[in-house]
């Protein structure tokens, strides 16, 4: 079919953005039914990308200062999601709003509940751990640090060699969604350890997190992980402290 | 086991796949991983813009904006289609085009000089931000094509030029420019062993 192949032709072109807005948007209207035109199209870009690769000059002094700082103050685009339609309601002798209700409830019946069995662990836990920390605090030649992360918020960490022993705290660090977690690290020449999951961030900060096993060498990162904490840290680490020298 | 690893590049060379995995974390807001962007991309961008639009000034304005976008529409970056690099220079280039074909730079721009220095100046110019081996493998591969096809490609590409356009400044049929873009592109992505 003639006109069918003068569109596949343009590949090349509409690549290079050698075409008017009119070819653009017939050839797009083409793409979306022709796979071997798409999957054509996307070699040709990264083809021109190579070619744009090759012409890297240095940017102008102050042109990163503007465009990081103009990042700032900028917010950015949500990500595209499929628009999917509201399931229909399940039964219809039941109001609306009374399954918001009730839903409602229920959630708040739970997040108490978690939060009761949460605060009665940590209690438990910040009991166990509070002459481990002391430990560590009075230990002589205890080291403290403090650094921002990639993500906003300080983390401190208070590091005892001779007790081979890192006491960490955060501030300041963004909640995560409820898929993620905060996951500490010592990250050592012979291999990387967990050092357990932070709780999750509330307004003044972290509880304090003790980690043993400290070896000299070692580093102490914090990654964000899927929801119960990984073997290996998956992403990069917002922050990295090298706690002994 | 647990954990999928950033994904390599599509295109199998060192540096891409992270480029992706740091446009996925700019997309979340990590301006550190933004930082990483800029220093890797920054170059090539205006390096780009400034072949379209010669004029360093207009350059610096459009890198800034073009850099400025990649941080705030990263998550519509979508690694199925293409590579962050490509998708970087996409917008660049597609920024200094758009640039260049809004009415008043048309008037302001003289096509035959510039038409001149599109074809010559592939590369000579750019100043190297660093031993670059793209720059090396682009030249070995611009010059495995035929002169027709090394025109038209550098001139829709460097030039900004529309293959219609392209097709007047060379005197040579719409049709023929068209395939010659096309089958330059494909010889060098060949020879550029690009995997897609």
């Amino acid at each position: 079919m003639k006109l069918r192949h003068e569109l596949h032709t343009l590949t090349g072109a509409y690549a290079l953005d050698a075409v008017d807005d009119a070819e653009r948007d017939r050839f797009e209207h083409h793409l979306n039914r022709c796979q071997s035109c798409s999957h054509e199209v996307h070699g040709l870009r990264e083809t021109a990308a190579r070619m744009a690769m090759a012409v890297a000059r240095t940017p102008p002094a102050g042109l990163r200062e503007r465009v990081l700082t103009a990042a700032a103050t900028t917010r950015q685009l949500p990500p595209v999601t499929d628009v999917r339609p509201l399931p229909p309601p399940r039964g219809r002798w039941m109001p609306r709003l009374a399954v918001g209700v009730v839903a409602a409830a229920i959630a708040v019946v739970i997040a108490l509940g978690i939060s009761l069995a949460a605060a009665r662990r940590q209690l438990d836990e910040a009991r166990a751990q509070q002459r481990a920390v002391a430990a560590v605090l009075n230990s002589p030649g205890v080291r403290i640090l403090t650094r921002r992360t990639s993500l906003g918020g300080t983390v401190t960490v208070m590091v005892s060699l001779r007790e081979q022993k890192v006491v960490f705290t955060a501030a300041g660090l963004p909640r995560l969604p409820r898929a993620k977690v905060y996951q500490l690290w010592l990250l050592g020449p012979p291999r990387t350890r967990s050092a357990g999951l932070l709780p999750p961030p509330s307004v003044g900060g972290t509880t304090p997190l003790l980690a043993s096993g400290l070896a000299r060498g070692d580093s102490v990162g914090v990654t964000v992980e899927p929801a119960g904490g990984s073997a290996q840290p998956t992403t990069t680490p917002i922050v990295v402290i090298p706690v002994s020298s | 086991m647990h954990a999928p690893e950033p994904a390599p590049g599509r295109g199998g060379r060192g540096g891409e796949g992270d480029l992706d995995w740091l446009l996925d974390r700019v997309a979340r807001g990590d301006q550190a991983a933004f930082e990483a962007v800029y220093d890797a991309l920054a170059g090539p961008v205006y390096g780009l813009i400034c072949k379209v639009l010669r004029d360093p000034a207009q350059s610096e304005e459009v890198a800034q904006e073009v850099l400025l976008e990649v941080w705030r529409a990263a998550s519509r970056f979508d690694r199925a289609k293409g590579s962050a690099q490509t998708w970087v220079m996409m917008i660049a280039h597609r920024r200094a085009v758009d640039r260049v074909r809004s009415a008043s730079a048309e008037a302001q721009r003289d096509q035959k000089s510039a038409a001149a220095a599109g074809i010559v100046s592939v590369d000579e110019v750019a100043e190297a931000v660093e031993a670059n081996l793209d720059r090396e493998r682009v030249r070995r591969c611009l010059d495995s094509l035929t002169d027709l096809q090394r025109e038209s490609v550098t001139l829709a590409y460097y030039g900004g030029y529309t293959y219609r356009e392209v097709s007047k400044l060379l005197s040579v049929a719409l049709g023929t420019i068209k395939t010659r873009i096309r089958d330059g592109l494909i010889r060098m992505r060949d020879c550029m062993g690009v995997n897609w």
